[in-house]
C-alpha cells in the first residue's frame, strides 16, 4: 500500500508513508494553501496512491477529508493538540491508535506493537542522521542539505539510517535563518545558495524541527510514547503558541549571528501569515531584516531568484 | 410585547457595550475581561463573573457601520496581509487606530480561543496575545471525526482546567449548580431561537432580522433574558402574514454580508425570498447530556463546522428541505475556507458568488446580478 502523508505530525512509526512533495497537473482547488490543494489533487489523480494521512491543524488541512471522502481511497485526519493542552499526550496517543485501527480495517492487515517499536527505533536513528546534518549545515549548500534530507525521507525505512555524503562548501558571511512550511520545491534552496547566502539555522519541518524531536522512550504504551516524542518537537505555528516559537527562533537567530531571515510561506497559509505579522517586528528589534517569499503552489519559484539576490545585497 | 422585546434587546446591548471606550470614557471595567471566539463555553465565564467580548462580532458591527476599509488597510500596513480573515484585519485595524463605532473593547485580562469553528481564530488570538502580553488559552475540540470517548475525556479535562484558571483570575469559586443553571439558559435560548427561525420558510420575515438578531444567541446565550426575548419573538413572528408565494424560495448558504444594509444581496433578489439560511442555525448548539460537562462537550465539540462532511451534508439537506428552497446562493467566502466546503454536495440549482463577509471589495454586484438572473431562469424552467 502506498499512503501519501502530509506533514511531520504523521506517525511514521505505525506504517510506511510517502511524504508528499510536489504535484504536477491541472489545479482546480482554490483558496486553500498550495501544498494542501496539490496534496488533494495528487491523491485524487494518482492511481498509484492508495490513501492519504494528514493532520487537522489548519483551515486548509481541515477540508482535506471533505474532498477525499468520495475518493474510495483510505484517508485519515489526525487531530493535533495545541502546545501545552492538558491531556494532549493521551489524546494524541488515542488518535494514533485510531489511525492504526483504521489502517488495519481498510487494508485488512494487522500491525503489531512489536513492529511499531522496531520502526520507532529505526526512525529515532534516522532522526539522529538528520540532527547530524543540521549540526553541519553551515558547511553545506542548503540545496544539498535539504536534498539529502528529502532523499532520506523518500527511502524505505530500513535504508534511512545511513548518513548521506554531502560535499563541503565555504560559508559566506551573509548568514540567514530560514523559517517556513515543508520546502517541497528544492529549487528554492538552490536559489538561496546562488544568491550567496549561507543558511545557519532553520525551523523547517523536515530539517530544524525534525532534528529537534526527542527519541521515543519506551514506557509500556507505545502510542503514548510516540505522542510524547512528537509533542517534544520544535513547535509549528499550527500548534498555537507563537510566544514559544518567537522565543526559540529569536534565540537561535541571535546565537547563530544570522544577518537576515528568509520567511517562506504558501499563499493562503494562515498560520504562517499570522505569525509573520509579529515575527518581522521581533526580528527587526534584533536588527535582522526579513524577506518573505510567498509561493503559489508546490512548483512555484517565480520571482524568487530576483528577490533573494536583492535581499542578499542588503545584508 | 413589541415594547418588551425592544427593552430586552436594548438592555442586553447596553450592558455588552458599557465598557467599550466610547461609553466607558476611561472608567475601568469592574470585572475581569476575556476576549473569546464565537464558540467558547462562555457559561463557565458567566458563572465566574468574568466579562467576555467577541472580536468577530465587533468586526461585523464595524463593517455594518461602513468603517471597515480604512481599518483593513491599517492592519495590512501593519503586517496582517489581506489574505487573512477579514474579521481579524478589521478588528486589528480598530485596535491599531483605536477607532470603531463604539470605540474599542476593554483590554483583555485573558484571551480564549477555540478551534471548533476554524483554525484561523487560534492563530489570530496568538497575535492578540502578543499585543497585550496576557495569558492565551486555546481550547481544542477534536470534533466528530475523533473517537467520542477519548475526546469527551480530553475536552472535559480542558474545561476543568479552564475553570481552575478562571477561578484564579477572577478570585471566585465556581458554583456547579450555577453552571448548570446557565447551561440550561443556553439550551432554552437555542430552543426558542429555533422556533423563531422555523417561521422563515412560511412567514413574511426579512432575513435581515434573523441575521441581526442571532447576535444575542452569540453574545448572551446563557442569559435568561435571551431565552425570554426569543420566546416573545417567536410569538410575534407567528402572527406575521404568510410568506409571498409568488416569490421563489431561496437558500442563503454562507455568512451574512455585514457591510450590506440588508445583510444579503437584496438588490439582486427582488424575485426571490430567503426561505432558509445555514448561518442562522450555527449557534443552535446541542446542550444534551447526562451531566453539565457532557452537555458542554456536546454543545462545543459538535458545532456545525466541526462535523464530518457527511453529517454536514445531512444537516444542510434537512435545512434545505425544511425551507422548501428551489435554489441556493452559495458564498465562496475569502475569509472562511471551512464554510465554503460545506456546500459542495448540495443538490439544488445554485449560484456561487465570490465574496467576503466584511470586505465589500470582493463582491462584483453586476456579475452577481447576471448569475442570479441565470439561476432564476434555471429554477423557473427546470
Amino acid at each position: 500500500m502506498k499512503i501519501l502523508s502530509f506533514s511531520g505530525f504523521v506517525p511514521e512509526q505505525i506504517c510506511d508513508t510517502v511524504r508528499f512533495t510536489q504535484y504536477t497537473g491541472d489545479r482546480n482547488i482554490s483558496h486553500y494553501c498550495g501544498y494542501a490543494s496539490d496534496f488533494i489533487s495528487r491523491v485524487l489523480k494518482d492511481d498509484s496512491i492508495d490513501g492519504a494521512v494528514y493532520p487537522r491543524t489548519c483551515d486548509s488541512t481541515r477540508i482535506i477529508s471533505s474532498y477525499l471522502s468520495d475518493s474510495g481511497k483510505f484517508h485519515f485526519g489526525i487531530s493535533i493538540p495545541p502546545a501545552g493542552a492538558v491531556g494532549a499526550d493521551a489524546f494524541l496517543a488515542s488518535s494514533f491508535r485510531e489511525y492504526k485501527e483504521a489502517l488495519e480495517k481498510h487494508f485488512d492487515i494487522s500491525i503489531g506493537d512489536d513492529v511499531i517499536r522496531d520502526r520507532a527505533e529505526k526512525i529515532d536513528r534516522r532522526n539522529a542522521c538528520i540532527r547530524k546534518l543540521c549540526e553541519e549545515r553551515e558547511s553545506h549548500s542548503f540545496a544539498d542539505h535539504l536534498g539529502a534530507i528529502h532523499g532520506l525521507l523518500e527511502k524505505p525505512l530500513s535504508d534511512r539510517e545511513v548518513l548521506p555524503v554531502i560535499r563541503k562548501c565555504d560559508a559566506s558571511d551573509r548568514k540567514v535563518f530560514v523559517i517556513g512550511s515543508f520546502l517541497s520545491n528544492i529549487k528554492i534552496a538552490g536559489h538561496i545558495d546562488e544568491a550567496g547566502l549561507t543558511v545557519v539555522g532553520d525551523s523547517l519541518p523536515e530539517s530544524g524541527r525534525l532534528a529537534s524531536v526527542r527519541p521515543v522512550k519506551p514506557s509500556g504504551d507505545i502510542f503514548l510514547d510516540i505522542a510524547r516524542s512528537m509533542l517534544s518537537m520544535r513547535l509549528s505555528p499550527t500548534q498555537d503558541s507563537f510566544r514559544q516559537i518567537m522565543e526559540t527562533d529569536m534565540e537561535e537567530i541571535g546565537r547563530s549571528s544570522a544577518k537576515g531571515v528568509i520567511y517562506i510561506t504558501q499563499k493562503y497559509c494562515e498560520p504562517y501569515d499570522y505569525l509573520y505579522s509579529i515575527y518581522k517586528d521581533a526580528a527587526a528589534a534584533l536588527g535582522v531584516p526579513v524577506l518573505r517569499l510567498q509561493l503559489n503552489d508546490t512548483e512555484d519559484d517565480r520571482k524568487v531568484s530576483l528577490a533573494l539576490e536583492a535581499f542578499a545585497d542588503t545584508l | 410585547m413589541a415594547q418588551t422585546i425592544i427593552r430586552i434587546k436594548t438592555g442586553l446591548m447596553k450592558e455588552y457595550y458599557r465598557d467599550f471606550s466610547k461609553y466607558a470614557k476611561g472608567r475601568l471595567p469592574e470585572k475581569k475581561v476575556a476576549w473569546v471566539t464565537a464558540f467558547t463555553p462562555v457559561e463557565i465565564l458567566e458563572a465566574l463573573g468574568i466579562s467576555y467580548y467577541y472580536p468577530e462580532s465587533y468586526a461585523a458591527v464595524i463593517a455594518a457601520s461602513e468603517k471597515e476599509q480604512e481599518l483593513l488597510e491599517e492592519s495590512d500596513r501593519n503586517g496582517l496581509c489581506s489574505d487573512c480573515c477579514s474579521y481579524s484585519g478589521c478588528f486589528n485595524g480598530c485596535l491599531d487606530l483605536e477607532e470603531g463605532p463604539r470605540g474599542v473593547p476593554p483590554k483583555p485580562d485573558v484571551l480564549i480561543a477555540t478551534n471548533n469553528q476554524c483554525n484561523t481564530l487560534p492563530v489570530w488570538w496568538n497575535v492578540l496575545a502578543s499585543r497585550y502580553k496576557v495569558p492565551l488559552i486555546v481550547l481544542d475540540y477534536p470534533g466528530e471525526a475523533s473517537d467520542t470517548k477519548a475526546s469527551l475525556e480530553y475536552v472535559t479535562l480542558q474545561h476543568k482546567e479552564l475553570i481552575s484558571r478562571m477561578e484564579e483570575l477572577s478570585g471566585n469559586r465556581l458554583d456547579l449548580s450555577k453552571l448548570e443553571e446557565l447551561t440550561e439558559n443556553s439550551r432554552r435560548s437555542v430552543e426558542a431561537w429555533n422556533k423563531v427561525i422555523s417561521y422563515l420558510p412560511v412567514k413574511d420575515i426579512k432575513a435581515t432580522t434573523l441575521f441581526d438578531d442571532i447576535n444575542f444567541l452569540i453574545t448572551a446565550r446563557c442569559r435568561p433574558e435571551t431565552a425570554e426575548l426569543y420566546e416573545m419573538m417567536a410569538e410575534e413572528t407567528e402572527k406575521l402574514d404568510a410568506a409571498d408565494k409568488e416569490k421563489i424560495p431561496l437558500f442563503w448558504l454562507g455568512y451574512p454580508l455585514w457591510y450590506h444594509n440588508d445583510r444579503y444581496l437584496s438588490e439582486c433578489l427582488s424575485d426571490f425570498r430567503i426561505a432558509g439560511a445555514n448561518y442562522i442555525t450555527w449557534w443552535s448548539l446541542d446542550y444534551s447530556g447526562d451531566d453539565v460537562f457532557e452537555r458542554l462537550y456536546n454543545a462545543y465539540d459538535r458545532t456545525f463546522l466541526n462535523l464530518k462532511q457527511s453529517s454536514r451534508d445531512r444537516r444542510l439537506s434537512e435545512l434545505i428541505k425544511a425551507s422548501g428552497a428551489a435554489g441556493a446562493v452559495v458564498l465562496h467566502n475569502k475569509s472562511c475556507k471551512c464554510d465554503f466546503v460545506s456546500a459542495r454536495n448540495v443538490a439544488l440549482p445554485q449560484v456561487e458568488l465570490d465574496i467576503d463577509m466584511i470586505d465589500r471589495r470582493y463582491l462584483d454586484v453586476e456579475r452577481a446580478k447576471e448569475r442570479i438572473a441565470l439561476l432564476k431562469e434555471t429554477v423557473c424552467t427546470g
